[in-house]
Parts: C-alpha cells; sequence; structure tokens
C-alpha cells in the first residue's frame, strides 16, 4: 500500500514541477509567436465550420461575426452544420444564406449519429479547401481571426492550429468568474508554453484549424470518441503533423453559467480525455512514430490529466490508511518535511499558474478571487472522478457514452 | 483554561484564518471591480494603418483652417479639442523659418499643412505632422509620427518613434532609424544603414539597386495541398534540381545554388538558401534562415530567430504579396519584398552581409 502511495506523490510531483515549469517559461522564456506577423498573404481558400445543435440563441451571431471578418471573400466559405437541431436554427441559417448568397452553404444534417465529431464527418462532403477553420456556434470571431488561424498553414508540417478561448459571460456570478481564471491559466500560460517548449498545443475543437490533407491522412474525423479535439491532436501528432497553439488570435465563447452544466461539461471533457488515454498513451510512449521524445513525454502527461483526479483521491484515502495503520512513510522526518515542502510549494503550483496567467492578461484586481478556485477545483475532482468511474462501469457493463449539449445563456438574436 | 471554550476558540481562530484570504475575493466579488470580460481585439487586428487612420480623423477638424492657410498662404496656431497646440503652415518652406530655426529645438505643436512641407535638420517633432503634398525632411531628425498624402521622404540619420504612412513613396537616407510602423500605399525604399522594425508597402526595397530578375508570375501559385515529405535528420536539395511537394527537414536543410522548389519549404534547425533559388511556396525555419543572392520566394518567409537577405532576393510579387518576418533581419541592398517587412526585435539595412 505504501508503495502505491509513493507512486501516487510521485506522478503528483512531476505534475506540481510541471506546473512551475510552464509558468516559469511564460514569465521568463522566449515565447514562440511564429505565424501571427503573416499580415500579408496570397490567403489560401478556407472553409469555415460552425458546428450547431440547437443554436437558435446564438448562430445568428457567429454569421453575423464571420460575414465582416477581413478575409477576401472569393476565398471563404461558411458552412453551419446545422446537426438535427429542433428549434429554429435552420430557419436562421437559411435567412443568413439569402442575406449572403454564395458566402454560406449549409449543411442540414436532420439524421445521423450524435455528436460534434459524427456531424464534422458527414459535414466533409462540403469541404474542397485545404484549410478548415472549426468553430462552436457560442464563439463570436473577431475581425482578423480567420487570417490569424490560417496563416499557421503557410508551414508545411502545420496539421492543425488552434487560437484562445477568451469568456465573454465572465461577470455573471461566481462560477464564470472562475472559470475564466481557469481559462486564462490554461491558454495564457498552459498551452502557449507547450508552443514555447515544442511540446503538444492541444487542438481545442473550436477557434481552431485542421488541414484537409492531414485530417485525411489520420482517418478523418473519429465519430466514436467524446472529445473530437484531444483524439485529434494525438492523431495529427502521431503522424508528424504539429498543432500549434496561437494565443493573440481570441475569440469569445460562453461558459457555463451553472454548476450543474459545468459538471456535466467537464465529465464530458474527462471521459473523451481518458478514452484519449487508453487509445494512444501507450502508443504515444513506445510506439513507431514521428512525435519528438519531449513530445512523447509532454503528450502522455497531457493525456494523463484528468485521471490525475482519481489518482489524487486514491492517494488521500491511502495516506488516512497508512496513518491509521501507524506506518511511518520515509522513516517519518523526511515524510513530514516532504509533506511541509509540498504544502509550501506544491499547493501553490496551479495558484500560481493562474495567478500568472492574470498578470499577463493585465487583469490584475481578478486575481483576489484565487482563493475561491479551491471550491472550483473541489468540485472538478469530485466530478471527474466520477467521469472515470462511471466510464469504467460503462465499458464493463457495454453501456455507450451519450453527448450532453452544453447550455446557452444568451439571448437570442431578433 | 475551560478545555470547551480552548476547543471553541481555536475552532474560532482557525476560521479567521482560513476566512482572512476570502476577503479580497468576496469584495471583488461583490464589486465586480475587474468583472468584464478580457479585452479581445476585435477591431483593427493588428492593422498596420491603424494609427495613421485615427490620426487623419483627428485632424479632420483642421480641414477648412489647412485650405484657408494653404490659399492665403499664412500662418494659423490653436489649440485641438483634446487640448494639443496646432501649427497650420501655409508654405511648404515656412517650416525652414518659423518658428524653428535653431538646433536641437523642439516642436511640440500638431504640424500641418495641405500642401508640401520641408523641414528643417537636427530638429525634434514631439507631435504628429500632416502634409497633405510631399514632406521632405531634414537630417538627424526625430519624429513622433507622419501623415503624408503625397512622398515622404526623410533626410539622413533621422528617427522616427511611432509610425509614418505616405500615400506615395516613402524613402529614409542612410542611417535613418524607423523604430515603429512605416506603411505606404505605394513604395518604401530604404538606404544602407537605415534599421526597422515594420514596414507595409505593394513594394519595399532596400538600397538603390532594386533586384532586376523577375522569375515571378501566378503560375507559379502552388497549392497547400501538395504532398508532404518529412525527414527527421539534415537534408539536402542538390544545385540545379527540381523538388516537387512541401519539404519538412527536423535538421539544417540546405538548398543548392539555382535549385527549384515547387511547395513549400520547412526546416526545424538552419535552413540554407544559396544563390538563384526559386521557391513557389513559403520558406520557414524555426531557428535561422540564410537567403542568398538573386533568390525568388513567393510565400511567406519565416524565421524564428535570425533571418538574412543577400543582394537581388526578391520575395513576393505584385500579385502576390507576402510577409517576411523574423525576430532579427539583415537584408543587403538590393533586395526587394512585396507586402510586409516585419523584424519583431530589430532589422537592419546593410551594404554586405
Amino acid at each position: 500500500m505504501i508503495y502505491v502511495l509513493y507512486s501516487i506523490v510521485s506522478i503528483i510531483c512531476v505534475y506540481t514541477a510541471r506546473h512551475y515549469w510552464f509558468t516559469l517559461n511564460r514569465l521568463f522564456g522566449f515565447q514562440r509567436h511564429p505565424y501571427i506577423d503573416i499580415d500579408t498573404a496570397d490567403w489560401p481558400p478556407v472553409t469555415v465550420l460552425v458546428a450547431a445543435h440547437n443554436e437558435e440563441k446564438v448562430i445568428a451571431n457567429i454569421l453575423s461575426a464571420l460575414m465582416t471578418v477581413k478575409y477576401p471573400g472569393d476565398k471563404m466559405l461558411v458552412v453551419p452544420v446545422n446537426d438535427r437541431s429542433t428549434d429554429r436554427t435552420r430557419e436562421i441559417v437559411d435567412e443568413f444564406v439569402e442575406r449572403f448568397p454564395g458566402r454560406i452553404r449549409p449543411f442540414h444534417r436532420v439524421t445521423g449519429k450524435g455528436g460534434k465529431a459524427a456531424a464534422l464527418k458527414d459535414a466533409m462532403e462540403m469541404v474542397e479547401t485545404e484549410v478548415i477553420l472549426i468553430f462552436d456556434a457560442d464563439y463570436i470571431p473577431g475581425s482578423g481571426l480567420i487570417k490569424q488561424l490560417a496563416a499557421p498553414f503557410f508551414d508545411p508540417e502545420v496539421g492543425g492550429v488552434m487560437g484562445r478561448v477568451v469568456p465573454l459571460n465572465c461577470g455573471t456570478n461566481l462560477l464564470t468568474r472562475l472559470l475564466d481564471l481557469e481559462r486564462s491559466g490554461g491558454y495564457q500560460v498552459d498551452q502557449q508554453a507547450r508552443m514555447n517548449l515544442l511540446l503538444v498545443p492541444q487542438h481545442g475543437g473550436t477557434v481552431a484549424g485542421v488541414r484537409l490533407s492531414a485530417l485525411r491522412e489520420i482517418g478523418g474525423w473519429n465519430d466514436r470518441t467524446l472529445t473530437e479535439d484531444t483524439d485529434l491532436t494525438y492523431r495529427l501528432l502521431l503522424h508528424g503533423w504539429k498543432t500549434v497553439y496561437q494565443n493573440r488570435s481570441e475569440c469569445y465563447e460562453e461558459v457555463p453559467e451553472t454548476w450543474q452544466v459545468r459538471i456535466k461539461q467537464i465529465m464530458r471533457w474527462a471521459k473523451g480525455h481518458n478514452q484519449a488515454m487508453v487509445t494512444y498513451g501507450l502508443q504515444l510512449l513506445f510506439g513507431q512514430h514521428r512525435a519528438t521524445l519531449r513530445e512523447r513525454l509532454d503528450g502522455a502527461l497531457l493525456l494523463g490529466v484528468y485521471i490525475m483526479a482519481p489518482f489524487t483521491m486514491v492517494g488521500w484515502v491511502l495516506a488516512l490508511a497508512v496513518f491509521y495503520q501507524g506506518v511511518a512513510p520515509l522513516h517519518g522526518v523526511l515524510a513530514i518535511l516532504g509533506v511541509t515542502a509540498y504544502a509550501t510549494v506544491g499547493n501553490m503550483a496551479a495558484f500560481f499558474e493562474i495567478a500568472a496567467a492574470v498578470r499577463l492578461d493585465g487583469n490584475c484586481k481578478r486575481i483576489r478571487l484565487l482563493p475561491f478556485l479551491i471550491l472550483g477545483f473541489t468540485v472538478s475532482i469530485f466530478a471527474v472522478s466520477w467521469a472515470a468511474f462511471s466510464q469504467v462501469k460503462d465499458a464493463l457493463t457495454g453501456a455507450e457514452f451519450h453527448w450532453d449539449k452544453t447550455e446557452r445563456y444568451r439571448k437570442a438574436a431578433s | 483554561m475551560n478545555p470547551y471554550l480552548a476547543v471553541a476558540a481555536l475552532v474560532v481562530v482557525c476560521g479567521v484564518v482560513f476566512l482572512l484570504p476570502l476577503i479580497p475575493a468576496l469584495a471583488e466579488l461583490k464589486r465586480q471591480e475587474d468583472g468584464l470580460p478580457l479585452k479581445v481585439i476585435q477591431e483593427h487586428a493588428g492593422e498596420i494603418r491603424y494609427f495613421a487612420d485615427g490620426f487623419r480623423n483627428y485632424i479632420k477638424t483642421l480641414e477648412p483652417t489647412l485650405q484657408e492657410c494653404l490659399a492665403s498662404g499664412r500662418t494659423a496656431k490653436g489649440t485641438m479639442p483634446d487640448g494639443a497646440e496646432y501649427l497650420v503652415l501655409g508654405r511648404s518652406e515656412e517650416a525652414l523659418s518659423l518658428p524653428l530655426q535653431q538646433r536641437d529645438e523642439i516642436c511640440p505643436m500638431v504640424l500641418a499643412t495641405g500642401g508640401d512641407l520641408i523641414l528643417p535638420s537636427a530638429t525634434t517633432f514631439s507631435r504628429d505632422i500632416y502634409a497633405g503634398g510631399g514632406l521632405v525632411g531634414g537630417i538627424e531628425n526625430r519624429y513622433r509620427a507622419i501623415l503624408g498624402d503625397k512622398d515622404v521622404q526623410l533626410g539622413r540619420g533621422s528617427r522616427v518613434m511611432r509610425w509614418v504612412h505616405a500615400v506615395g513613396e516613402f524613402r529614409a537616407d542612410e542611417g535613418c532609424r524607423l523604430y515603429g510602423r512605416i506603411s505606404s500605399d505605394s513604395a518604401i525604399r530604404l538606404r544602407a544603414g537605415c534599421s526597422f522594425l515594420r514596414l507595409n508597402a505593394p513594394q519595399i526595397e532596400t538600397g538603390s539597386a532594386a533586384p532586376t530578375t523577375d522569375q515571378g508570375n501566378r503560375s507559379l501559385s502552388r497549392p497547400l495541398n501538395s504532398p508532404r515529405m518529412l525527414y527527421d535528420h539534415d537534408f539536402q536539395i542538390g544545385a540545379g534540381k527540381e523538388f516537387a511537394g512541401n519539404l519538412v527537414v527536423r535538421g539544417t536543410l540546405r538548398v543548392g545554388a539555382g535549385a527549384r522548389v515547387w511547395g513549400s519549404v520547412k526546416s526545424s534547425a538552419e535552413l540554407i538558401i544559396e544563390r538563384d533559388v526559386l521557391v513557389s511556396g513559403s520558406l520557414i525555419s524555426a531557428t535561422r534562415m540564410r537567403i542568398g543572392q538573386g533568390c525568388t520566394i513567393f510565400g511567406p518567409v519565416i524565421a524564428e530567430r535570425e533571418l538574412e537577405m543577400e543582394a537581388g532576393t526578391r520575395c513576393g510579387s505584385p500579385e502576390r504579396p507576402t510577409t517576411v518576418s523574423a525576430p532579427s533581419i539583415k537584408s543587403e541592398e538590393g533586395v526587394a519584398v512585396f507586402g510586409t517587412l516585419w523584424a519583431r526585435e530589430h532589422g537592419q539595412v546593410v551594404e554586405k552581409i
């Protein structure tokens, strides 16, 4: 039992060190933004896929925004992927098609497998361009975003591109404010540090792009996964394609405003991520493919982020058990020093990362909310652990995953 | 001491210690002092002419005065709505004598004229300048920003701190330091010794001798979806050879003299392009790139650390403008870039690398 506990503590320490490494890199290291300066070019034709399932509240906003972006009109086709919507989504999309002839070609999907990956897979019949950009319907792209996301594809090694997501409704309540802080840490520090350090920036499946030939090479969209973005990241990596992160390609999104919706969202992410871990983990670490050593190690750690929650809980239980058994780990004194050191430094790692991110964003006063993150982390650790548990249970009973659409809060555009 | 009281005191003290950090958090949650979404740049999207366009709007209120002074040849002084002082000149050479006749003098006013403008030497213009006609600057001047509706020419050793936009040509003589954004709707020409950061124009030339080779035509355009070839180690394309497809090399890549690459090229290490090479797509290096004499590159050129370009190199074409970017750029005289030339940290025009 004690050795299992040692193993868990060691893995947690690796993640702690990783938090610090990323944060210090963002604060003091060389920052890579190689493609952001491409402002003049013979821009490639792009197809913008807008994934929409019952999105009457938000679909008009994104279509309006896309119609005003600075990208050659004859080189950009918008394809709203209306996935079996039962609300006014179809009607709104068709109104836009009439208003902007030739610039929007809708894909109305009325039957088929549920889920974003399945819808995108079917919509590929509409795609003829090498560069594909993907947005969820609740996003609002700025005028320069399409060029920024298309620019990295001039690099022939780039298979995927990911932009930065910024919560628009961050001031709504405590949850949205906490999610705003988490997003800052995740993008401003985590993703950019991975970009800087030539590691594995993660494709997020929205505010993102993928190269058609790379997608074909890896076998297209995988509709058997709950998180097509994580799946895409790893399949691109295994085939020698790079996913790049563009920190300055920012786009507004809506974050969940209720804990119930948030828990559902993070449970889906956890399940999808764990699914990718099982599918690609060993192959990534030990298989014969084009990923570099640092990509293998970082990719494996990235795959493990959600499984760390149940591991941590097991660690807590083991620590208590060891304590009540009267076992003195590492001869007592070393254990006390270790626990003290971790309490001082280790527990602060994630907070340090988020504080640094907020500082880099220049929004210093919201750092005051940092102590409340304990609440967010507590909810996440239980939700993610429950997701892992139910995933194992589903695997044993043969139950299928089902897709929960994230609720929208914006008022429908008139 | 009563043990119950002691336990209660301990609980209270622990509770207070636990709650202390939450006081500013609760205050922020209630007051929402920093509760707005992160400001995402939606408007200008990095547009190089953003400040010039803003200044053009700013001086619109001066339009009647500009016309009046131009017609009468007189000078007018006044204050802009934001409190900045302005001086409108009626004759092009007026700035040479009035009111800036001493060496190293600072002109603290917005300077504007509806026609041509000739500026004295060794003067610091600490506010923006507008010329409705051409602008010719003296030597060793310091400018904050210039908007010229025709050609703008800066004298030797001048400095620009923020931006210049010329509707006509922009020319900078030897040793100018251009710290901000320089743009032109026509062309930019920089002499040896000039340093720069961000330039944008249909045609940018360094030095007096523009490259004469023109291998460009639209038929060279290659789609991004050419087949990709990936090599994990160093690679070389031999002199005079032809290579079709997108090439990704995870070591050093050398492209031999006179080679033709029909696609894009990426190197994770150094990328060396020898003389007279043609690349129909983009050139990307994760570290350092050196482009030899007389090369023609049609797509974007990106080096993540350093870029050196030798004389006769041509990037982009009038029909297919492009971007050349690196933190540090050294360009010999006789290089032409059609579109954007962007040195993040330092760009320099030199006679010979």
